[in-house]
């Protein structure tokens, strides 16, 4: 029992920082980004490749991996965001070949295999019992630090608060003095360096593999549809929902059966509260 | 006689904004009536309640009888209302024709596909709203702000409908395309279609109505005559914001 | 429905042509040619929901899984004749994808593309799972009746097959149900503000893909003889499709055909050249590209190209 508690708690923290990412772009540009999950993949490579493969020291490499997420977010938020102006239907499918190509240049340059990531902070410690690694402790810490910090710029500062507003009625915030394109470029900055960070979290959670970049996309679709969108807190909140879901299923059940229950969140959620538990009303 | 539209209490509100506020009004059925106000009055969230685009909080909504509070859009469109928007909503890749074609569609799926379209009818409407043969085939993203109000007009017909929401259908327009509106108008006021029209453009609603009504901040503060309402003291002073 | 003697010649030499493919190619071009063959079923598929709807479906082998599927565990499980099992595969993922899906249709689009990928990657944790007696699990299914022997026979199988569902597809799509899913993917609101149900015409919609993923996958799966879920549940498996039919040009039926037998051939010739991953990412790079600049694919190409002719000889 103690063991579920601690696991999904940590889960979740992990889960919540992909999730943010994903959804902040969905709120506030009302678009879908499917090459979310690449950040993950190419943050956990580009970590992989500067601390594993030259040595560098580990936070370098995580501070590289975050600057690169925030760098290939910019970039495709000008080179395919923008030329497309906003027609969901291409982004949609503009960032699904984009994702597939990326994964194929990843194959080419990194190889097939999958591969273990040192951990970032070596060593164990027992918690209540239950063994936990320092990463993935680390990790979660990380994560809760991140969303608070992200919280507070939302609330409390002027970009922050021209980030709801934009999210809420575009218009209104550009009548407002508000220049939407700057605020979704840095909307776009924060998606991509929380997926490249949440990326090296998850590869070495996990694995550091090309088709790494699916689950998490599913998971943070996941939290899109049952939490709702325009509130970081209930993005928050379903997270754990998910990751304890995810944990209990594991243990009591069988690892196999570890996304079915998700789906059926979601399926649930979509017939009784398709604006999801938190969402606004409007779609 | 059954009043063509008939709204009884109807009370929006959207958190702690009250958007129409206890509204009571009805039409004859043939009648054109005029619903003024400044900006933000509620004018169109009335058109909309109307509609079933939004819900309303309270209060009775009752075509032609019936009462149509609780039935979905297709479903109120289906039994005679149909509106326009103050922003065209055309289908922008469509033909003229195409896009009138969406109109006269049965809303059975095999009708959509073992029948077949009605081109002379298609074509009879857009000439009656003023479309030459030549802008028949013509993509809506193509046409003028004037010719888009004429294809939006176009569209309602063709669902039959017996009672027009017409928002603002004058904005944006040259003299020119004005008149011709107003011919159009008119010619559809002989029809016996009854009408439901806001416009910012006084004079040119002035010879469409047989009455009308002004509210403000949801609520309704004088009807009457076009002549009597526009002398009215608060109606004036809703627009210019000069406190009585 | 305004068929002119162009349509009947145009299609009547397509037929033609296929059914004399193979005096004039190798066995091996005729193997190609199959894959391309259940490739434009899949993309007409595809094609019918996605194509006009703006309902794009990131999740289609859903579709074509359950399918496939069911036909190989009726066929190969319980005995139950080829002739049978094929038409319950159909009804079974007619059904089954309506049960899942239908709430997400309901809503706007994006939530519904959000929802088919999501369901891609359960269906795969489910056969995985779910009695892996009767699925195969992991490993999938082998030994499976197939239905021809021989490219020749599997040729002309496919091919027929295809131009059935090619016609019929196009033939449907040029109805006023066809100008009506085109209405819901430039301005769903407007739709009903005409007062039709667009939760009717999406579903019409999404039974009609689901009836042609579903006979696809079956017949499919009884050409190949076995399912590898790694395979079918692969978000590359999506991708090809896709960009079979946005290469060939969406919502004309025609073009997700034109678009898969360019993409099989293409993959074909670069396989000396570029085996495996490499294959994707300059393919992938080319579609993307192409996309962003021309969306509307080789049948607008060639519609225009058409259209100049006939302007300059009027």
């Amino acid at each position: 029992m103690i063991q579920i508690l601690i696991q999904g708690l940590l889960l979740s923290g992990l889960y919540a920082l992909i999730a943010v990412g994903f959804t902040l772009i969905f709120s506030v540009g009302r678009i879908l980004n499917l090459a979310y999950g690449a950040y993950l993949m190419l943050g956990g490579y580009m970590y992989f490749w500067i601390s594993q493969s030259m040595g560098m020291p580990k936070l370098f490499g995580v501070v590289i991996a975050v600057a690169f997420g925030v760098a290939l977010g910019i970039l495709k938020y000008q080179l395919i965001v923008k030329t497309l102006r906003g027609d969901h239907v291409a982004v949609e499918i503009s960032t699904l070949i984009l994702a597939v190509v990326l994964q194929a240049g990843v194959v080419l340059v990194f190889g097939d295999s999958s591969k273990i990531l040192l951990p970032i902070i070596p060593g164990v410690v027992y918690i209540a019992g239950v063994p936990v690694t320092y990463n993935i402790l680390a990790a979660t810490l990380a994560s809760w630090v991140i969303l608070g910090g992200l919280y507070l710029f939302i609330k409390n500062t002027h970009t922050g608060r021209a980030m709801q507003a934009v999210s809420m009625d575009t218009k209104g915030a550009a009548i407002s003095g508000i220049v939407p394109d700057h605020i979704n470029m840095i909307t776009w900055a924060i998606s991509g360096g929380l997926g490249a960070l949440g990326g090296v979290f998850f590869a070495s959670y996990t694995q550091l593999a090309p088709s790494m970049w699916v689950a998490p996309l599913i998971i943070s679709v996941a939290v899109v549809i049952v939490g709702g969108i325009g509130s970081i807190i209930g993005t928050l909140i379903v997270a754990h929902v998910v990751g304890f879901m995810e944990v209990s299923v594991v243990s009591l059940l069988s690892p196999e059966l570890r996304g079915v229950f998700t789906m059926l969140l979601i399926i649930l959620v979509l017939v009784m509260r398709p604006q999801g538990l938190f969402g606004r009303e409007e779609l | 006689m059954t009043a063509a539209l008939e709204v009884t209490n109807l009370v929006k509100t959207f958190g702690g904004l009250t958007a129409t506020n206890d509204l009571s009004f009805a039409l004859e059925p043939g009648e054109s009536v005029g619903l003024i106000g400044p900006n933000g009055a509620g004018k169109t969230t009335v058109f909309s309640q109307i509609m079933g685009e939004l819900r309303q909080t309270s209060g009775s909504i009752k075509l032609f009888g019936t009462d149509i509070g609780g039935l979905s859009m297709p479903e109120r469109i289906r039994r005679g209302v149909s509106r326009t928007y103050q922003v065209p909503r055309p289908f922008a890749d469509l033909s003229v024709l195409e896009n009138i074609r969406v109109g006269f569609m049965p809303n059975s799926v095999w009708g959509m596909v073992v029948g077949r379209a009605n081109v002379e009818q298609e074509r009879d409407l857009a000439h009656e709203v003023g479309f030459n043969a030549a802008d028949l085939e013509k993509p809506a993203s193509d046409l003028s702000m004037g010719d888009l109000r004429k294809l939006e007009l176009a569209r309602t017909l063709a669902t039959g409908a017996k009672l027009l929401l017409l928002d603002e259908v004058f904005a944006g327009l040259t003299v020119g395309e004005i008149t011709q509106i107003s011919a159009l108008i008119q010619k559809l006021r002989s029809q016996g279609i009854t009408m439901l029209m806001v416009s910012h453009d006084l004079p040119a609603l002035d010879p469409l109505v047989d009455r009308v009504i002004a509210i403000e901040r949801g609520s309704m503060i004088a009807k009457g005559s076009f002549a009597e309402v526009i002398a009215n003291e608060e109606v004036r002073a809703s627009y210019l914001g000069v406190s009585a | 429905m305004g068929l002119r003697w162009y349509h009947f010649a145009a299609w009547g030499a397509f037929i033609l042509g296929l059914m004399a493919l193979p005096e004039l190619v190798s066995k091996g071009a005729l193997r190609t040619i199959i894959f391309a063959n259940y490739l434009a079923i899949f993309a007409i598929s595809w094609d019918l929901l996605s194509g006009r709807t703006g309902y794009i479906s990131f999740g289609h082998p859903f579709l074509i899984g359950i399918g496939a599927y069911t036909s190989a565990i009726l066929t190969k499980r319980f005995g139950v004749d080829v002739e049978m099992a094929i038409p319950i595969a159909v009804v079974v993922t007619m059904l089954g994808g309506l049960v899942v899906l239908l709430p997400a249709l309901r809503i706007k689009g994006s939530y519904f593309a959000l929802v088919t990928l999501a369901f891609m990657e359960l269906m795969y944790q489910l056969v995985q799972v779910i009695r892996p007696d009767l699925t195969g699990g992991t490993r999938g299914m082998s030994g499976i009746q197939t239905l021809t022997r021989g490219a020749v026979n599997g040729f002309y199988l496919s091919s027929v097959l295809m131009v059935i569902v090619a016609i019929a597809a196009w033939l449907l799509m040029r109805t006023r149900l066809g100008t009506a899913l085109t209405a819901v993917g430039l301005n769903e609101s407007a739709v009903e503000g005409s007062g039709l149900s667009t939760t009717k015409l999406k579903m019409v919609a999404f039974l009609a893909s689901a009836f042609v993923a579903g006979l696809g996958g079956a017949f499919y799966v009884h050409y190949l003889g076995s399912i590898a879920p790694r395979a079918l549940f692969d978000i590359n498996f999506v991708f090809t499709i896709i960009v079979a039919v946005l290469i060939g040009g969406a919502s004309t039926i025609i073009g997700p055909i034109i678009g898969a037998f360019f993409l099989t051939f293409l993959l074909e010739y670069l396989r000396p050249w570029l085996p495996g991953a490499e294959r994707y990412f300059i393919y992938g790079g080319i579609a993307l590209l192409l996309y962003m600049y021309q969306p509307k694919g080789i049948y607008y190409m060639l519609q225009s190209g058409w259209a100049r002719l006939k302007g300059s000889t009027s």
